[in-house]
């Protein structure tokens, strides 16, 4: 038995000091960390935003009276290389060739796409190009992203991971944070 | 009170000598071990805050056994939404079948899957009439199979689209950032 003592106890007065019964206590602890282990979730899961850019609700300002923002094309039909392709209305602003090489690690099964020199060209380009840095702007940088019928998914979350490598400061609820600077859709042709 | 070793107890009463020895291992080592009760204790109550720490309690709905997820490492906290998943060939919406995507595979066009288009539009008008008054945050989750073809994920993003969900969200395995720099 563990006992306690938190001493004082002088006298005819009734003893201060309480003994604990270990068997029930580590029977106590044993059943929660059975609980908590059966429970544990272990996987972490996380996931990544696209935005399929359909007309919302009336808006104050009308969209034709609106300046037609550049938008960046991701485009990764290619093998070989990808190319970025800055548009403002259907005119090409600029167009940037990446090399591409797919860095495709397999662990327990899951795959796992990189592509870090398309998610460093990016962030240059967002700098340089990106209209929506600041930290009161609610609208966020447009990309799309042009791939073939026969791509895997893998390869499609490797290159959303890429565009989201850029980062720029968002006021949410007067707090700043970090978040990803491009709002991701699909091209549907 | 102080903790008393107990010593042995097994058959001590019994007055044969023989008996006393084999209860005693013949002069061998004994095979009895004592245990150190705080450490323990200790050990256990750590264990124990450490799970609790961890613990969470916003059940999490892990990802179909079939369905192996892409990982990324720059992601968003997950949100309590629809999940579309797709095991093999199969849709499911929150783990009912909504239709498949053999058809889209076969034709290798971008079409919409009526039947998660119905069970998704439903799903929309329930939660409308649930929270009357507030705006729908047209969010749905994506369970998808790393293997699976782009003209599939297209295909039911674009059906999740028209059925009022624009902000599609592709659940993937999350990864630390630092661990894959460069």
């Amino acid at each position: 038995m563990g006992g306690v003592d938190v001493g004082g106890a002088k006298g005819p007065r009734r003893t201060l000091d309480s003994e604990i019964n270990m068997i029930p206590m580590i029977d106590l602890l044993m059943v929660t960390i059975s609980f908590l282990l059966i429970t544990a979730v272990w996987t972490h899961m996380a996931r990544i935003n696209a935005d399929a850019q359909v007309p919302g609700p009336p808006r104050e300002v009308e969209p034709d009276k609106m300046e037609p923002e550049k938008q960046l094309h991701v485009e990764m039909r290619a093998t070989d290389k990808f190319v970025l392709i800055w548009k403002q209305s259907g005119t090409v602003i600029s167009t940037v060739d990446v090399p591409r090489k797919d860095a495709l690690t397999v662990k327990n099964g899951k795959k796992l796409v990189r592509f870090p020199e398309l998610a460093a060209k990016i962030e240059a380009e967002w700098k340089t190009v990106g209209q929506h840095r600041d930290a009161t702007d609610k609208k966020f940088d447009q990309a799309i992203l042009h791939t073939d019928n026969e791509t895997q998914y893998v390869y499609l979350i490797g290159v959303i991971d890429a565009l989201y490598q850029a980062h720029r400061p968002y006021n949410i609820g007067g707090k700043t944070e970090q978040v990803p600077a491009f709002n991701v859709t699909f091209a549907v042709n | 009170m102080t903790i008393a070793r107990p010593g042995r107890r097994l058959m001590h009463a019994v007055p044969l000598r023989f008996v006393q020895k084999k209860i005693q291992g013949f002069g061998h080592r004994s095979t009895n071990a004592s245990l150190s009760l705080t450490s323990m204790i200790d050990f256990l109550v750590v264990i124990v805050v450490f799970l609790l720490i961890t613990f969470n309690a916003s059940g999490e709905t892990p990802p179909a056994k079939s369905v192996r997820l892409p990982e990324a490492e720059n992601t968003l906290d997950m949100i309590d939404a629809p999940m579309v998943a797709i095991a093999g060939s199969q849709i499911l919406v929150d783990g009912a079948p909504a239709g498949n995507t053999r058809q889209i595979e076969d034709s290798k066009r971008l079409q919409r899957i009526d039947e998660l288009f119905n069970i998704l539009k439903s799903k929309r008008e329930v939660w409308k009439q649930l929270h009357p008054g507030k705006d729908f945050p047209g969010v749905v989750v994506l369970q998808i199979d790393q293997d699976v073809l782009a003209i599939v994920v297209k295909s039911v993003f674009q059906t999740s689209a028209f059925a009022g969900y624009p902000n599609v969200s592709f659940m993937v395995g999350n990864i630390p950032k630092s661990s894959t720099k460069k």
